[in-house]
């Protein structure tokens, strides 16, 4: 598919670089400016020429918060307890405290909305989490049920207004290094179960939770609204 | 804005030592034009931010893969937001509202523009060039570079088949390339 000859190969980089290609020809221009020095020189001549339109638009004052959350995402700065980072470092810097809380609230709930759960036959451990509002340990939303399978249900307790416009997505983050992962969007007020190779291994203390994000789903590959509901995993049955 | 007198190749080798000073005062002198650049590309200014900061992150972590032998370093880091910027449009899956009056007026540029960018040396031939083309092949190439459209999206956009697009797109970067290699002869 990638030319031989050197011009149509600049033209093609040149179409990649503005990001007009389609798969499977953006994987092998990818391909091949990593590992061609020519064709990488080429990508970045077009970058280069390409500063000139850029530079056609006005600059933009970045808030006050940029810098200090990206250097919160480097490291470089302890975290705050009122500086309020923006982002999900924010909620995530706070699961400590949710620990306890959704734990012992978890044992309660389950007893009385999920005995089945228990009676499942233990071929593997099993766990629940139940997602409250945040900064509410007393207003449980939906549970979160891992059965000994690995099949994962999602169970509403609550009828939410979401605005037309919204979705709500839900989430996992088992390791704060990795980053949230989603794992697709909810109606609200209704459920969902998904497989053992969907869900991975889940581990006791593992995070769900779900956002309110732009129709459609969040832009990015993290969360970028705000926390409707959130819990961690409780081991409540293993082999 | 491009400033000649800033060392982009020294600050981002600086950072690939660790030398944080370094990509402070590059994120002091660049991040009001990244952020100019994604907000125009992603039409939201919070998305626009996430964006600068995740390409930004990006930029200190893959500082020691730059090598000034392949390019300049502001290439590079641009390289890197509008690849973030793609993929955050691209997963977005929907068009923004955007006023493309300006792409339109830059479309429509007569060769003045061309006057006033050709006393301007090494980087800044590209508007000059693309004052050259005819409309119907520069007005694709600016709404890829500015809102990041694919061809289909383009084709659309312009009420244009799909195949006109395309062969217009690849004639229009055909005739920039013999443009920008002629000047910079």
């Amino acid at each position: 598919m990638i030319p031989d000859e050197s011009e149509p190969r600049r033209a093609l980089i040149g179409e990649y670089v503005l990001g007009l290609l389609g798969e499977p020809e953006a994987s092998e221009v990818r391909d091949l400016i990593a590992n061609d020095r020519e064709a990488a020189r080429m990508a970045l001549e077009w970058e280069k020429h390409l500063l000139d339109l850029a530079d056609q638009l006005p600059a933009q004052s970045p808030s006050p918060h940029l810098w200090e959350r990206i250097s919160h995402s480097l490291g470089w700065l302890p975290a705050r307890g009122n500086a309020a980072p923006e982002g999900w470092s924010r909620w995530w810097q706070s699961l400590g405290l949710w620990r306890l809380a959704s734990g012992a609230l978890a044992l309660l709930v389950l007893l009385s909305w999920l005995p089945a759960v228990l009676e499942d036959d233990p071929a593997g451990a099993s766990y629940t989490a139940v997602l409250q509002k945040p900064g509410e340990s007393a207003s449980p939303g939906w549970v979160v049920t891992i059965d000994s399978d690995g099949e994962l249900r999602l169970t509403s307790l609550v009828e939410d207004e979401i605005p037309a416009d919204r979705s709500v997505q839900f989430w996992t983050l088992i390791d704060p290094k990795d980053g949230p992962r989603s794992l697709g969007l909810i109606e609200p007020g209704t459920g969902t179960t998904l497989s053992a190779e969907q869900i991975g291994a889940v581990q006791a203390g593992q995070l769900f939770e779900l956002t309110l994000e732009p129709e459609g789903g969040s832009p990015l590959d993290r969360p970028t609204g705000p926390v409707l509901y959130i819990g961690r995993a409780v081991l409540i049955a293993s082999n | 804005m491009a400033d000649s007198e800033f060392d982009y190749e020294g600050a981002l080798e600086a950072c690939a030592r660790g030398d944080q000073g370094a990509f402070q005062r590059l994120y002091q002198h660049e991040a009001g034009q990244l952020l100019g650049l994604a907000i125009t590309l992603l039409g939201r200014r919070d998305q626009a931010e996430d964006c600068v900061h995740d390409a930004l992150v990006k930029v200190w972590h893959n500082a020691d893969r730059f090598d000034r032998t392949l390019g300049q370093g502001r290439a590079w880091i641009y390289s890197i937001l509008r690849y973030r910027a793609l993929n955050q449009l691209r997963s977005r899956g929907r068009l923004v509202q955007t006023d493309d009056g300006f792409i339109e007026a830059m479309a429509d540029e007569s060769p003045q523009a061309e006057e006033q960018a050709s006393d301007q040396s090494d980087g800044k031939q590209l508007r000059r060039c693309l004052s050259q083309l005819e409309r119907p092949r520069r007005h694709p190439i600016l709404l890829a570079f500015y809102r990041g459209l694919t061809h289909e999206q383009i084709a659309s956009r312009l009420t244009t088949p799909l195949g006109t697009i395309k062969g217009r797109i690849r004639a229009g970067l055909r005739a920039l390339q013999e443009c920008l290699q002629h000047d910079s002869r």
